[in-house]
């Protein structure tokens, strides 16, 4: 496919009657447009500009406002840290002296315990010794007083008593 | 302009003529195309110019860009809503200041001062050809939003309150690029030729209201013809419940 391109440049040029252009109409027409438009189409712009610009001052007044305000936060935040930290160690200090204290407590209440304990075997030995003992007593004097009347004669008698006189006679 | 029954000596009309360019095949109006170059350039120019040297306290073209952008950012957002208006604003924007300053331009530069072999340069949008085009962009454009939004679930929107609706909304597909290219070029085309009309008619100062009358017409049709195509955008893309 060809493009051939035919120009006619022949008859080209300028028209310089003042009625065929219509040039003195449209020079009002556009002496108005220039008169008008721009107090028109300016006072606009302008009013636009200055809504802009106020808005923008807004903003950077509330930029301002906020780092201000940020500023202060992140101060009130480093003042928390710290005052947490104090107490994070007041606490931790506070945790291992009551941890100490009830140690010792307890180490206390053990022995004291213990003693207690021993004391009261002690007490139960001696308590079933001496109940041993008397029991053993008492068996042998019943023993005693069963066995007795027949071993007790008028000759044996005489014996012990010649016996327990010849003793008190040695002392 | 043989119909008329006086000849006056002031001005001419001309009506229908074209400066024709072959390109292979083709035949397409110079006239236009070098006016469109001209309207596209002296947009790109002032983006360039107003964007170079962006500063916080927006002054001269720099707030009058950001004063355009804000006012088609609202325009997009109320016809084609929050979700996605973001993807549609160039789009729309590209299309009214293109269509405005094309008006404008065509209005406001005293075009005649260039004499052309055959045809005279004017507002390029008051070609049916340009019309038609941005209509069809607009066209391909809702279809692409609602396809790409919604995917097939965009053909709900054809039977959407009741199936009775379809024909009327298969109907709106080509009428919706009909009414938008023919309102824009019609009106672009009425304001140039009552403007024409009148020179030829009364040379003077009679003009002059209708020429400012034009520029408000022109002004309004860029307008439109954004505000609808967003709207259009806004219909495909919307999500029925």
């Amino acid at each position: 496919m060809t493009f051939l391109v035919t120009f006619a440049t022949e008859g080209f040029g300028l028209n310089l009657d003042l009625f065929e252009t219509n040039v003195l109409n449209l020079a009002v027409v556009i002496f108005g447009l220039y008169k008008f438009l721009p107090s028109f189409l300016g006072g606009m712009l302008e009013r636009r500009r200055a809504s802009i610009l106020v808005d923008l001052k807004d903003a950077e007044d509330r930029l301002d406002q906020a780092t201000k305000s940020l500023a202060h936060a992140k101060n009130e935040l480093a003042a928390a840290e710290q005052k947490a930290a104090k107490i994070r160690t007041d606490c931790k200090a506070r945790a291992e002296a009551i941890r100490l204290d009830s140690e010792k407590r307890t180490v206390e209440e053990m022995a004291r315990i213990k003693q207690g304990a021993a004391s009261d075997l002690n007490a139960e030995a001696s308590r079933v010794s001496t109940q041993l003992r008397q029991e053993a007593a008492r068996l042998a004097i019943e023993k005693a007083l069963t066995s007795l009347p027949k071993r007790l004669d008028e000759k044996s008698q005489a014996n012990f008593l010649t016996q327990s006189i010849e003793n008190m006679e040695k002392t | 302009m043989g119909l008329l029954p006086f000849v006056f000596p002031f001005a001419e009309l001309e009506v229908g003529k074209h400066l024709y360019w072959q390109i292979g095949d083709l035949r397409i109006h110079g006239q236009v195309f070098m006016t469109s170059w001209i309207v596209i350039g002296a947009l790109l120019a002032l983006v360039v110019v107003g964007t170079k040297k962006m500063e916080r306290d927006p002054r001269g073209v720099q707030n009058l860009l950001e004063f355009l952008w804000d006012y088609i950012r609202d325009l997009a957002r109320t016809q084609i809503g929050e979700k996605v208006y973001r993807d549609w604003m160039p789009f729309i924007g590209t299309l009214f200041l293109f269509i405005f300053v094309s008006n404008w331009g065509g209005a406001l530069v005293p075009w005649r001062l260039i004499r052309l072999p055959s045809g005279e340069l004017g507002a390029p949008t008051a070609d049916i050809n340009t019309t038609v085009a941005l209509a069809l962009l607009v066209s391909l454009s809702y279809f692409y939003a609602g396809l790409s939004n919604k995917g097939l679930r965009y053909f709900e929107y054809y039977v959407h309150p009741t199936p009775i609706m379809l024909p009327f909304k298969i109907v709106e597909d080509f009428t919706k690029p009909l009414s938008l290219s023919f309102r824009l070029f019609g009106n672009i085309l009425a304001d140039e030729l009552v403007v024409a009309v009148l020179v030829f008619l009364v040379p003077l100062v009679l003009p002059v209201p209708v020429m400012f009358l034009g520029l408000f017409t022109s002004a309004i049709q860029a307008l439109i013809f954004a505000t609808l195509a967003a709207y259009y955008i806004g219909e495909a893309v919307e999500e029925h419940h």
